[in-house]
């Protein structure tokens, strides 16, 4: 445990100062190769401009180099992987494309994907939203905000964990020591293995996602939501506007965007969505996801490399116009304002 | 301050003697019922390998990491070698990613030759030549058997053998409790026609004769398959459980249907199995064995393999507390003979080296097998070792399972495309027990089959 900590604060300390000496030395020889001090006015301003030519790139560099080979190198390889047979070595032309579409699993994962997509980020932004107005005027605002907000801090396969233990299943005359069962049992029900149970357990799964994801929305619109000049809503109480009005007419429009880019965040993750499921159910009982197919067809037993880039390929397909709208939208912003 | 920092020098200097006698658990040369002999030997002709390095990937963690990490220390004691061993929790993928990636290590331990037949066809195995796999066959129980489970086709499409096996699990036991068969007056069933009789008579009696859990995690539903492979070398012939696990027969053939069918007459009758159908697929199966001990026991009888004693509760002492049957063969089926059904480690060189050489000589002298043994959760098909060597009197008895057996034949679910053993057939098993049918069941592993052909 020491030996890593140590190591890790060694990488850290050595990293940092290779990264500040780069920038001192490139800088430094920018400035040798294109002097300003002799050879007169017109090679001074010259190379002045020149050297402010080349400066961003000298700082933009390692990101650059880093992303080509770190985002666009693996793109472009999974994309060729994608045409070739499991181990990589064959042309085989659309046949992965082909087996994609045809292959029961596949489609199930789509539509599961489909249903999460659906359900959380509108979920997450309701909820957060909700939270975030209700909240707003209490004295006891912050604890709830705060409660809502603490799940955000557990990983996902930690939340996983928990939320195991409240659909947890004992069979026969056990006692149910799930939460969920237990609450169904208190009220006369029969106990069920709620994981299990084809379609519905996708909502179950969902909800953890959700409860997690909620506290995000939360603090985002919360934020904008005070960012909501006083004086409209002043006008519209004004006017006589109640409460529903108030927040569907004043506030919502004015914080549209925000919602926005807290809903499409949040479907990005959901695109991503790999923990949950693997943790839960691994796929089983129709819960698949894209990333956990991918995952399996990647991984186990060998491998296959052809078909597990073609799925790569469409979760990249489905998140890059998010993505795209996303930037689009904040640069718009930026601009505008 | 300069004195502290000599205790401290002296200190260091006393724990780095000590470490390498104190790694050694048994002294070489003490204790009789081991063969020091081979040791010696293998010591007197691995000298020069001083400070060659060695990796070494495996699935062990835990208890059984500290148990393989003593096994390494008597290799490195005899050669000097500068051994690592690591492992990880997803050692499936991750020998996959460390293989492609080029930085393999020397050696991968593995539990299945499905995974090892892949790499290997992907030219990432080195071959360990054929006077490793005649030594297996001469010196293992059912050793054609063992040498079948190494032997693979390389990237040049040609067969060779690739993996040495390396303990063993024997999978065709029935655990029960003794105590309570002889309160309520039960016998061990000596055929499978008997232990139908037996369970229906525990239902009379208003008992419950299995515990049956199926949940694994993302594994969920492995303990499924091994009641399957069990019940098909009980119901046909080798070569069709052989054909079956490279789908020459097919998952919708009558004789898997049956098998599944026979599976499902235990784990399907919800008077027959502990907390009904719907725990089948649910209960976790570390707790599922725990029902055996409740008083009164909630079951008597769970199938599993020989590792399982490790998820008893604690204190647990085996023959007494706890025991096994072998599980029966059907009388009306007497020319199968008795079938085993197995899994076991298989060790593979993914980097080639002297000192992996090595490695695979040291694990063909009785000393690699027996420190283990003598320790608990080893199980051997090698005839060379002494049996005394063994821990209990079950393990004994499950390691003379071994190399006694005539028909071994390895877990067929590791044996099968990792996307079918370890993924449609569980996911398969589980759908069976929530209520399709063995037709259906069996239709949807083979369209999985059929879409990775």
């Amino acid at each position: 445990m020491l030996s890593q900590i140590v190591s890790a604060l060694g990488v850290v300390v050595v990293a940092v100062f290779a990264c500040s000496a780069y920038f001192y030395f490139s800088n430094k020889i920018l400035d040798l190769a294109l002097p300003v001090k002799d050879g007169g006015m017109r090679a001074a301003t010259r190379n002045l401009n020149r050297r402010a030519m080349i400066r961003p790139w000298l700082f933009l560099g390692p990101a650059l180099f880093l992303l080509i080979v770190y985002l666009v190198y693996p793109v472009i390889a999974t994309l060729i992987l994608s045409f070739y047979d499991r181990s990589g070595s064959s042309f085989v032309g659309l046949a992965n494309y082909q087996w994609a579409f045809g292959d029961r699993e596949f489609r199930q994962s789509i539509l599961n994907n489909i249903l999460w997509l659906a359900v959380v980020p509108a979920a997450c932004t309701f909820f957060g939203l909700v939270i975030a107005v209700m909240t707003d005027r209490i004295w006891w605002g912050n604890i709830a905000k705060s409660i809502v907000f603490m799940p955000m801090a557990i990983s996902f396969v930690g939340a996983s964990v928990i939320w195991k233990f409240i659909y947890e299943y004992r069979g026969g005359n056990d006692v149910q020591i799930g939460l969920l069962n237990a609450i169904v049992q208190l009220f006369g029900g029969t106990p069920e293995v709620w994981i299990s149970v084809p379609f519905w357990n996708n909502f179950f799964l969902m909800v953890i996602l959700i409860w997690i994801q909620t506290g995000f929305a939360m603090v985002i619109l919360s934020a904008a939501l005070r960012g909501i000049p006083e004086e409209t809503i002043e006008a519209a109480v004004i006017d006589g506007a109640n409460g529903w009005q108030i927040f569907w007419r004043i506030m919502v429009p004015q914080i549209w965007g925000t919602i926005a880019v807290v809903w499409t965040t949040i479907t990005i993750l959901v695109l991503k969505v790999f923990d949950i499921v693997l943790t839960m159910t691994n796929g089983q009982w129709d819960s698949m996801v894209l990333a956990n197919l991918m995952f399996n067809w990647m991984f186990r037993g060998g491998g296959d490399s052809g078909r597990s880039a073609v799925i790569a390929l469409i979760i990249m397909l489905a998140v890059t116009p998010i993505m795209v709208w996303n930037v689009r939208r904040a640069n718009r912003e930026l601009g505008g304002n | 301050m300069k004195k502290i920092l000599l205790m401290g020098v002296a200190a260091a200097a006393l724990v780095a003697g000590a470490a390498s006698a104190a790694d050694l658990k048994f002294p070489p040369g003490q204790d009789t019922k081991f063969n020091w002999k081979s040791y010696d030997e293998f010591k007197a002709a691995h000298a020069d390998l001083k400070g060659e390095p060695l990796t070494i990937f495996g699935p062990w963690r835990g208890e059984d990491e500290a148990f393989f990490r003593s096994i390494l220390a008597y290799f490195t004691e005899a050669t000097g070698v500068d051994a690592t061993y690591s492992s990880s929790e997803n050692y499936e993928q991750q020998i996959v990613i460390d293989t492609q990636a080029g930085s393999p290590p020397n050696v991968a331990i593995l539990p299945q030759p499905g995974l090892l037949a892949d790499l290997a066809s992907k030219g990432l195995l080195t071959p360990l030549g054929e006077e490793n796999s005649k030594w297996v066959k001469e010196n293992y129980g059912a050793g054609d058997s063992w040498v079948g489970y190494g032997t693979y086709k390389g990237k040049d499409g040609k067969d060779g053998y690739y993996a040495f096996p390396y303990k063993a699990d024997v999978k065709s036991l029935v655990w029960y409790v003794p105590e309570n068969f002889k309160e309520a007056g039960y016998k061990v069933p000596t055929t499978m026609e008997q232990l139908h009789d037996l369970t229906d008579q525990i239902v009379k009696d208003g008992g419950v004769p299995w515990c049956i859990g199926l949940g694994s995690g993302g594994a969920t539903g492995w303990p499924a398959t091994d009641w399957i492979e069990d019940l098909m070398l009980r119901m046909q012939k080798p070569d069709v459980y052989d054909k079956w696990t490279t789908n020459e027969v097919k998952f919708t053939d009558p004789a898997v249907i049956a098998a599944i069918d026979e599976f499902g007459k235990f784990a399907k009758n919800a008077s027959y199995v502990d907390g009904g159908v719907a725990a089948v697929a649910s209960t976790d199966f570390r707790d599922s064995p725990k029902g055996l001990f409740a008083v009164p026991p909630k079951c008597y009888m769970h199938h599993q393999a020989s590792f399982i004693p490790s998820f008893f509760p604690e204190g647990t002492k085996l023959g007494q507390d706890a025991d096994f049957f072998y599980m029966p063969t059907f009388a009306a089926h007497a020319d199968l003979g008795k079938p085993v059904l197995g899994a076991g480690t298989l060790v593979s060189i993914t980097k080639d080296s002297k000192a992996a050489r090595a490695f695979v000589e040291f694990l063909k002298t009785p000393i690699a097998h027996e420190v283990w043994m003598a320790q608990s959760s080893f199980l051997t098909p090698y005839k060379g070792v002494s049996t005394a060597a063994y821990a209990n009197e079950q393990m004994k008895r499950e390691g003379e399972i071994l190399t006694t057996a005539t028909t071994f034949r390895f877990d067929g679910s590791d044996l099968m495309p990792g996307k079918i053993g370890a993924g449609a057939f569980w996911t398969g098993m589980v759908d069976f027990v929530g209520g399709k049918s063995a037709e259906d069941t069996g239709k949807e592993v083979q369209a999985a089959w059929d879409a990775i052909k």
